[in-house]
């Protein structure tokens, strides 16, 4: 009786953290107010650890602007994202400064997508996923299908 | 003695949430705060300054300096007007206080952006003297 009880409460505690799957990234608040605030803060979970760990070495000169934290701040959010990462070899890139757009998994479930008015590259994710913000890349939330 | 001996714990715990929420908030600090912080700066490292130029701040805002990029090319003409990357096209919300009440607030966020956004446009750190010019520019943008 007991356990049943507790069932539905940990459905829902589980429901916040990312489920294989649905397309749900829990983001953390440090991560979203340092790496959310040029573009929407990507899913961590499409990227492998090295990938991280490069992107993190190379803040002061990251895609042509200067993204450098102080210590403490760059400690917790290189040591949240190497929690987060990708195990798998679909998510692996290489390249001095990895792009989670140039992995097979990305290009597979992307082919031959054009991209729409105004936006000028496909790393531009809440361009079609309209709830990327929020870490939602569901298909429920692609913008064909709000139409 | 059970009682402070339970007490204790919780008043440590709310002491220990006290200061870290004290810690956590640098004090509150307004535009005009950090013109006056700005003003002592540029007059330390040059005794003969006498006062920032809102003329100077619109021309250092509106200029490139050797690169690609001014601050308006994010931050566009019209401080009182959301901007955005040039890059990755995110909004940026009004750098203008009249226009945005959080500028200029947090002592560590308009550092961290004055040393960052400097470097991308100048290639260098922005001095005290261009950094209260631009900030007495701002002020005087009406929304
Ligand atoms: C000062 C602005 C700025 C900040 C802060 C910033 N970035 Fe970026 N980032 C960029 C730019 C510009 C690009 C290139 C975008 C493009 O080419 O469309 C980029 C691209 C990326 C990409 C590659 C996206 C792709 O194409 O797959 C990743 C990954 C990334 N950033 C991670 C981070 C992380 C992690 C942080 C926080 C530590 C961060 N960024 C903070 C400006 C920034
Ligand atoms: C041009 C529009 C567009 C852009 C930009 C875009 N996506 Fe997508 N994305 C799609 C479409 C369409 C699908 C669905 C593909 C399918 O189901 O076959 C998709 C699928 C996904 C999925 C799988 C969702 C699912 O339910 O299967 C994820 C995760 C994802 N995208 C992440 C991203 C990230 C991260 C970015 C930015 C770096 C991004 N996308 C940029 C259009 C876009
Ligand atoms: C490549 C785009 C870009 C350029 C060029 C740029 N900025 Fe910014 N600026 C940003 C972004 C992104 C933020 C952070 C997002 C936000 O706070 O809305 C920001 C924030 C700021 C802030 C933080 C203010 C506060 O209190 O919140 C200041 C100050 C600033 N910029 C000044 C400048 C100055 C001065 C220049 C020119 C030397 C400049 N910026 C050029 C993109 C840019």
């Amino acid at each position: 009786m007991k356990t049943t009880r507790l069932l539905p409460l940990a459905a829902l505690l589980l429901a916040g953290s990312a489920f294989a799957g649905d397309h749900r990234y829990t983001l953390s608040p440090a991560y979203v107010a340092e790496c959310g605030s040029c573009h929407v803060a990507y899913p961590p979970a499409l990227l492998t650890a090295p990938a991280w760990a490069t992107t993190m070495q190379g803040l002061g000169k990251h895609f042509g602007s200067d993204a450098s934290l102080d210590a403490k701040t760059h400690r917790e959010i290189s040591d949240w994202l190497q929690t987060q990462a990708s195990t798998r070899d679909k998510h692996a890139v290489s390249g001095k400064t990895p792009r989670l757009t140039e992995s097979t998994w990305f290009h597979k479930e992307h082919l031959n997508l054009s991209l729409p008015e105004k936006t000028t590259s496909i790393a531009q994710c809440n361009a079609c996923h309209t709830r990327a913000e929020q870490g939602d890349f569901g298909e429920g939330s692609l913008k064909s299908n709000r139409r | 003695m059970t009682v402070t001996k339970s007490l204790s714990p919780i008043a440590a715990l709310l002491l220990a949430s006290l200061v870290a929420s004290a810690h956590a908030q640098a004090p509150a600090r307004t535009p005009v705060d950090f013109q006056a912080t700005l003003l002592a700066e540029a007059r330390q490292a040059n005794p003969a300054f006498k006062a920032f130029s809102a003329e100077r701040g619109q021309t250092f805002f509106t200029a490139t300096h050797g690169n690609d990029w001014s601050c308006s090319t994010c931050h566009t003409r019209n401080p009182a007007q959301a901007g955005a990357h040039d890059k990755t096209k995110k909004p940026i919300d009004a750098l203008a206080p009249s226009a945005n009440p959080r500028r200029f607030t947090d002592a560590a966020k308009v550092d961290k952006w004055f040393r960052r956004n400097c470097k991308d446009v100048l290639a260098r750190e922005c001095t005290a003297e261009e950094k209260g010019d631009l900030l007495t520019y701002l002020l005087t943008v009406k929304p």
